[in-house]
């Protein structure tokens, strides 16, 4: 308890309580249509480039000891359909997972559910009070890339005699073998999204700590590229996402974000964020005609 | 953090969570003098439970040779170097758990194993502590100053888990009605804290289904009153499942309660981390008795010494032979007239053995048969 109250107290002078950062996002309107994340779009040239502050995530333990990632560059259009946000940080090393005791480089934007004016508590809402988040993990764009890794994938040298219902020719079993090898694998015989392909990013819907859950059959997409110690990110999503977050033309919202390192192995709650949220700007439609 | 009684400690320690026993708990106690590494146990739960993708590398249950074996390398000592020197006085634990040691940003002191430290499950097997020096060296003296012992392990279902306590997710729970440790598959998001905070190193990543996973404790076995798999199917009869009290609810004809509570002959290893691990074992005899007070605390002494005088003891004797004798779980036991008798939950009889079998003596020809008789164990 005394932790959580010294927590508390360092971070009263930091902004723990602000709701807006310094930072403000402009999506800047443009004609043609920004629904593929296309990181090295022409469009991106004229988006202004927010420099947003991170810091290691302070509330949930374990938490970093340090800030890997203390800024973020963000960079917003739209179509009057689609809102495409460009994300640059620096990461010394590409991570994609895979084996034990690695991490995957990832990044998440996060939106308020019930009103674009008062957002919720920007550590992944509150109860009753959603966010709305778009996470994407270079394991994840991998999986879409190339497919979900088998084990001789990620171990080439791996032997294995056989798995359980595991035929060539499953015979009489037909079908049912399929039903019956899941049940060797926990994760997906209870469903769980992480056990699955994924399409290189997850929409998630938060409550609060440890209370997000995947959303499925999502619209929306992300492509990244790393090289020379940067990565760059461009997440797309629908402006209108009927049981999410509802964006408006010529409105306004607010977005949070997070990026981890998975070469320093940061994952879950060890992760840099923002501790306020940076109010956003759908440029209007008739912006896009100039 | 909340402070928490760990009776293994004697004293109250620092936890993330209030302190919840469950209404029973599974418990596993080892006989060290006994165990053969034959790895059946390791192989009974490989089997059962970890066969799929994924899993290959895994051992719920892994027999490792004391003191060079570790499955994951050097889990062990890894551990107790980050946690440092700490030290016993006068039976109660003087130093700082492994939740007491973190730092603020961190559920436990801990490391973090690697692929390549799952790769070996068995490197170090036979392995001796002390040099042989000459061709048809002998061992002269006790203890031995040549040993090593065979160390089963599984999750020790602890008290006070520290993979439960560093899931950010809360994805691992506790279960009420026999205090078996579980990770929800369902929630698990692969993070990998459980694996890197257990200090025993018994919560193992997926990398196929991309959760972490670890022993069930068989608990559908248990559910039906049965021992675990890798129980029941020991070559060396030297482990019992049963369901363990605090000492401040023991009850002596309880099978478990009366090892490690009334004989006190079965210690918890490594209880200075501040788990209060559910697995229990009588420490090998024979083996150095500085590595044996690392591993069981200042007990071992007294619990070697009450060991070697079981023999005159007909109802401890009777108990031992016991285990082994059923797959079912035993929830108390008596022994009268030279029989130990086991009793189910409702006391309903489960299985009656004579502490000292009878001998048969044979004449070495079969008449009837017409045959020679072999003595064939
Ligand atoms: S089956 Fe029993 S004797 Fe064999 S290695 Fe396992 S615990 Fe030891
Ligand atoms: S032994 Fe490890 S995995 Fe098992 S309950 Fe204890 S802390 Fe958790
Ligand atoms: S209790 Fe069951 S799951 Fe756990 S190690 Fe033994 S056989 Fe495996």
């Amino acid at each position: 308890m005394n932790l959580i109250k010294s927590t508390f107290g360092a971070l009263a002078g930091v902004s723990l309580f602000c709701v807006t950062a310094e930072a403000e996002i402009v999506a800047k309107a443009v004609r043609g249509d920004v629904s593929k994340p296309q990181p090295a779009a022409a469009y991106w040239a004229n988006a202004p480039v927010e420099k947003v502050s991170l810091i290691a995530q302070p509330m949930a333990i374990p938490r970093p000891a340090v800030a890997l990632t203390p800024e973020l560059r963000v960079q917003a259009v739209h179509d009057a359909k689609w809102l495409a946000v460009r994300l640059t940080w620096k990461d010394p090393e590409y991570s994609e997972a895979g084996h034990l005791g690695e991490f995957s480089d990832a990044v998440a934007m996060q939106f308020p559910v019930k009103s674009n004016e008062s957002p919720p508590p920007i550590f992944m809402g509150a109860k009753d009070n959603p966010v709305h988040i778009f996470h994407w993990r270079a394991q994840y764009q991998r999986d879409q890339e190339k497919g979900k890794p088998e084990m001789t994938d990620l171990y080439p040298n791996l032997s294995v005699d056989m798995y359980p219902m595991e035929f060539k020719d499953p015979g009489t079993l037909g079908t049912s073998a399929n039903s019956g090898r899941e049940q060797f694998s926990p994760g997906r015989a209870e469903g769980n999204p992480q056990s699955y392909q994924k399409n290189g990013v997850d929409e998630i819907v938060a409550e609060g700590f440890s209370t997000s859950s995947v959303q499925e059959g999502h619209g929306s997409a992300a492509s990244g590229t790393w090289a020379a110690g940067e990565w760059s990110v461009v997440i797309v999503r629908e402006l209108n996402r009927e049981g999410g977050s509802v964006l408006t033309v010529g409105g306004k919202t607010f977005m949070g974000f997070a990026v981890w390192q998975g070469g320093a192995s940061e994952v879950g709650s060890r992760k840099c964020v923002t501790m306020a949220w940076t109010p956003v700007t759908l440029e209007g439609a008739q912006a896009a005609a100039r | 953090m909340s402070k928490v009684k760990n009776w293994h400690l004697g004293r109250e320690m620092e936890y993330p969570y209030e302190e919840s026993r469950p209404k029973k708990q599974w418990a596993i106690v080892f006989d060290l003098n006994k165990c053969i590494a034959c790895q059946t146990c390791s192989l009974a739960c490989k089997t059962t439970w970890t066969s799929g993708k994924g899993q290959e590398y895994m051992f719920w249950n892994n027999v490792e040779t004391k003191p060079y074996g570790a499955y994951p390398l050097a889990w062990d000592v890894r551990v107790l170097e980050k946690l440092g020197q700490q030290s016993w006085a006068g039976g109660k634990y003087a130093g700082k758990t492994i939740f007491e040691a973190a730092e603020p940003s961190e559920r436990a002191v801990h490391f973090a194993p690697t692929d390549q430290d799952w790769m070996y499950p068995n490197l170090g097997e036979d392995d001796c502590a002390g040099t042989v020096t000459n061709a048809g060296d002998h061992i002269g003296e006790l203890p031995h100053d040549r040993w090593f012992f065979y160390l089963p392990r599984t999750c020790a279902h602890c008290t006070y888990p520290a993979c439960l306590a560093a899931c950010p997710r809360k994805a691992i729970y506790k279960r009420e009605e026999d205090g078996i440790v579980l990770i929800d598959q369902s929630r698990c998001k692969g993070y990998g804290e459980c694996v890197r905070a257990c200090p025993y190193k018994k919560s193992m990543y997926n990398p196929y289904t991309r959760t972490s996973e670890k022993c069930v404790g068989c608990y559908p076995a248990v559910e039906q009153g049965l021992q675990p798999q890798c129980v029941v199917n020991c070559i060396g009869k030297i482990r019992v499942m049963g369901f363990i009290n605090p000492p401040w609810n023991a009850r002596a004809d309880n099978p478990i309660d009366y090892l490690v509570h009334k004989k006190q002959i079965a210690l918890p290893y490594y209880p200075q981390l501040g788990l209060e691990p559910n697995i229990y074992y009588i420490p090998p005899i024979h083996a150095d008795r500085q590595y044996l007070h690392q591993m069981f605390g200042p007990q071992v002494d007294g619990a070697i010494e009450r060991y070697r005088a079981l023999s005159k003891d007909p109802v401890a004797a009777g108990l031992l032979t016991l285990i082994g004798s059923s797959e079912r779980i035993l929830h108390s036991f008596k022994v009268e007239k030279g029989v130990a008798r086991g009793f189910a939950e409702d006391g309903s009889p489960i299985v009656d053995v004579p502490v000292t079998e009878p001998v048969i003596v044979r004449d070495a020809f079969d008449e009837k048969l017409g045959t020679a008789r072999y003595n064939t164990p």
